[in-house]
């Protein structure tokens, strides 16, 4: 098989990747409670962690990589960890916190909550994974945002969904959920990272091979983290 | 005396007394010629490329106000340093050529297996340490570069007048390592005032002085194996 058409192929298959984590049980488990404020309150600052998270990811992913991919990630870690300024734009971490507000939490409940135990598990199987060799750790942590975005998710993303959800059980409208409403425009974007990256190094079956186990092993760590918050929100009242 | 200014002292000792082992003695006194020049450039935009994987690694395992300082800091690495107008390993190759390098010469360059061994040394540290000890690590060899902590120059400063004393080259027309002689000065600056922030106890001094002299070890390890490759060169 040539390298475009493997790449195009290998593309196909991580969408569709993407797309069965909508038809698993952890997820369909998450997707079918029912917001209470309490269990808004704790999503929203479980995942302030699962975005910090990220950023620890994407730094390892970042050292591996050749020097032009580390410019791209750098680049995405703007938008992540700064923000920008000149639109007047947030870093996300921000944005999470500010975002909590519409569910009444202050800052101080996001210092002082601590992390879901099932979580601390997952974000240490993410960073092993993100400590592999660079292009397992990249399709790792961009398949993370392919599965979030709106273009390539059929029936919308999981910022699209957890946002309707927040807007069908609490009346909070999208556009006050300033995270998820970021998210749902900037995961979009970003999820295309993976594709920049294939055109030039996903040039034989190996390297497709490793794109592949990357963002597999990712999607499973996905499942059972949703898993887990889907049992933490049906745990509180 | 309080911890911080305590440790920093020792660490300010430790970059000096990297000028006083064998190994940095011994790169320094080998004479420059244009091809031992062309070896240490290359082999600088290598060492560049090292420090970017391991600010990489630094950065995914700090806590997140450190990360933001990392991210900026590699803003001038990696993107653009506007005292330059390119980023750190352009501004390599572009150097290269007062010497007669072209960039093929980077792009097809070997790493030596002595360098070898310390670019994965620093990687390990950088990746399986405490964040301190992994931050610590990469910024004692800003800090060793910075001419305000060490007597006689850092090591850009003294590799660019060994290039302008020995090959007639001036130090201005070396423009990385020209442009280091300020920019790691202000870069051990910026990373040093983490060290206030969160130094608390003397565990995590401790964890510090463990980066510290680890990478202080490799450093010299690395310097001692360029002397010796460069020797080789006639």
């Amino acid at each position: 098989m040539g390298a475009a058409n493997g790449i195009e192929k290998m593309w196909e298959e991580l969408v569709g990747l993407c797309n069965a984590q909508f038809s698993s049980a952890p997820f369909k488990r998450l997707l079918s409670a029912k917001f209470t404020q309490a269990r808004a309150q704790q999503y929203s600052i479980q995942m302030a962690y699962y975005v910090q998270n990220r950023r620890d990811c994407w730094g390892y992913v970042q050292g591996s990589a050749p020097f032009e991919i580390k410019k791209l990630i750098w680049q995405h870690e703007e938008d992540e960890l700064i923000g920008q300024k000149a639109q007047g734009k947030v870093d996300h971490i921000t944005l999470a916190v500010q975002e909590g507000e519409v569910f009444g939490l202050s800052a101080e409940a996001f210092e002082r909550t601590a992390r879901l135990e099932g979580g601390e598990v997952c974000f240490s199987a993410w960073i092993r994974l993100a400590q592999r060799s660079w292009l397992e750790a990249i399709a790792a942590s961009a398949i993370l945002e392919m599965r979030n975005s709106g273009e390539l998710i059929e029936g919308g993303s999981l910022s699209q969904r957890i946002g309707a959800m927040f807007e069908r059980d609490l009346n909070i409208p999208m556009k006050k959920q300033i995270n998820n409403a970021e998210h749902v425009v900037m995961d979009v974007e970003h999820a295309h990272l993976l594709m920049q990256v294939a055109r030039t190094y996903a040039t034989t079956d190996s390297t497709r091979r490793a794109i592949l186990r990357g963002a597999k092993e990712s999607l499973m760590i996905d499942r059972v983290y949703r898993g887990h918050l889907g049992e933490m929100v049906e745990a509180l009242p | 005396m309080d911890l911080v200014s305590d440790l920093l002292k020792t660490l300010d000792q430790m970059v000096n007394d990297q000028f006083d082992s064998v190994e940095f003695k011994n790169f320094l006194a080998v004479p420059l010629t244009l091809e031992r020049g062309r070896f240490y450039v290359i082999q600088n935009a290598l060492y560049t490329s090292n420090r970017r994987d391991c600010w990489g690694y630094v950065q995914g395992g700090a806590p997140l106000e450190v990360k933001r300082v990392i991210w900026q800091h590699e803003s001038d690495e990696l993107i653009n340093d506007p005292r330059a107008g390119m980023d750190h390993y352009a501004l390599t190759v572009k150097q290269g050529e007062v010497i007669g390098l072209k960039p093929e010469d980077f792009a097809e360059a070997e790493i030596p297996s002595m360098v070898r061994a310390c670019f994965y040394a620093w990687h390990h540290i950088a990746m399986h340490n405490h964040w301190l000890t992994a931050y610590t690590a990469s910024h004692m060899l800003e800090r060793r570069n910075n001419g305000k902590i060490v007597k006689g120059g850092g090591m850009s400063y003294r590799v660019g007048k060994k290039f302008e004393n020995e090959l007639g080259i001036n130090l201005k027309k070396m423009i990385s390592l020209d442009v280091h002689v300020v920019a790691d000065t202000e870069h051990s600056e910026n990373i040093s005032e983490m060290f206030e922030r969160y130094v608390k106890s003397a565990e995590d001094r401790d964890l510090v002085l463990k980066g510290a002299r680890d990478s202080m070890a490799i450093d010299r390890a690395y310097r001692g194996a360029l002397g010796y490759y460069m020797a080789q060169i006639h």
